[in-house]
């Protein structure tokens, strides 16, 4: 048996979405099964499978440690603070 | 949409839809029981296409009233209803199950084709509708056949399996009485037993030559098997709770 990822889209310009998993035990078989599986109410018109085993993988230490860099967020706060602060010393000139 | 027939074809158009309604109970009977979780998913959507083409075969002959529909489908005496044996037999072997589900699909497919081309175009249209499910049936079966073949030990079960089904598969050939009525009437373009030749062919080039055996004693379809009545118990056991209740 293998294990399969499911990703689903809904013609047009939706992105494919993980739906899930399932276990077949060849590529032709995880067709038939996905469509019984995840497609029963038309969930979606195109579908992708993929092997778990030929998915790349990133290690959480690897990947984990940007967490914590908040000037990367751009959330226009810092900039936008700045801009009333400005204002405010303006208007406390004027 | 109801269609008026003659007797012959009402006979032969029960005989479909109550192997449809059989074998779809029987399918769904697995679930939650089947090896694997997707293939109980697979196998119970299965039964439930099987239910919705008998569902529909009988609002042909009966009209869309619920009431008639249900009454046809679970209220006729014993005599009255027109299964094979193959599709009223109990099993709790997996690949007992499997194989039916496999030679049923190949069979009846043989059957729809006789009313594909049907001068009643309500049944011609619906045979064209129950063929773009049944693709997928047959596909799933020959798929996981393609799996269950290539291991020696799965192959001799299945083979168990197709060699203890095989007399059943060949009264699925049975038809009820009156086909040269429904054939004369234009309903059905050829009998049933023509294409007997070709689904031996088809399933013996799977799993290897088939004794076949002699078809249970089911005169014209009227006859039930002892499995019959559980099966039917079953399937009534909501119903007889309180017959009188409204839905």
């Amino acid at each position: 048996m293998h294990t399969y990822e499911v990703f689903l889209k809904k013609d047009g310009r939706d992105e494919y979405r993980h739906a899930g998993a399932l276990d077949a035990a060849n590529d032709d078989l995880a067709l038939v099964l996905a469509r019984e599986s995840y497609l029963r109410r038309a969930e979606g018109d195109r579908l992708w499978l993929v092997r778990r085993s030929n998915l790349i993988i990133g290690d959480p230490a690897f990947v984990a440690p940007n967490a914590n860099k908040a000037h990367r967020h751009h959330d226009g706060g810092a900039v936008a603070a700045r801009r009333k602060s400005l204002r405010t010393q303006k208007a406390n000139e004027q | 949409m109801t269609i008026d027939v003659n007797d012959g074809t009402r006979e032969w158009l029960l005989a479909l839809a109550d192997d449809k309604h059989l074998m779809g109970q029987q399918h769904a009977e697995w679930i939650g029981v089947t090896p694997f979780l997707e293939e109980d998913l697979a196998f119970c959507s299965i039964g439930q296409d099987e239910l919705g083409h008998a569902a529909l075969l009988y609002e042909l002959l009966v009209g869309d009233d619920d009431a008639a529909i249900d009454s046809l489908a679970f209220d006729r005496g014993a005599g009255d209803y027109r299964s094979c044996h193959l599709v009223e037999m109990a099993t709790d072997n997996w690949s007992t199950a499997f194989a039916r589900h496999w030679l049923f699909d190949a069979a009846d497919r043989c059957r729809w084709e006789l009313v594909a081309d049907s001068a009643l175009v309500p049944l011609a249209d619906l045979a064209a509708r129950v063929e773009r499910e049944e693709v997928f049936h047959r596909l799933h079966a020959e798929r996981m056949l393609d799996v269950l073949m290539n291991d020696p030990d799965a192959a001799r079960r299945l083979q168990r399996a197709v060699a203890q089904l095989a007399p059943l598969v060949h009264g699925l050939f049975e038809p009820a009485a009156g086909e040269s009525a429904a054939i004369e009437a234009g309903a059905a373009t050829g009998p049933f037993a023509d294409q007997w030749s070709g689904f031996v062919a088809e399933v013996e080039t799977r799993v290897g030559p088939v004794d076949w055996g002699d078809p249970p004693e089911q005169r014209a379809r009227t006859q039930r098997s002892a499995d019959w009545q559980p099966l039917m118990s079953r399937m009534r056991e909501v119903i007889d709770l309180d017959v009188s209740a409204t839905w």
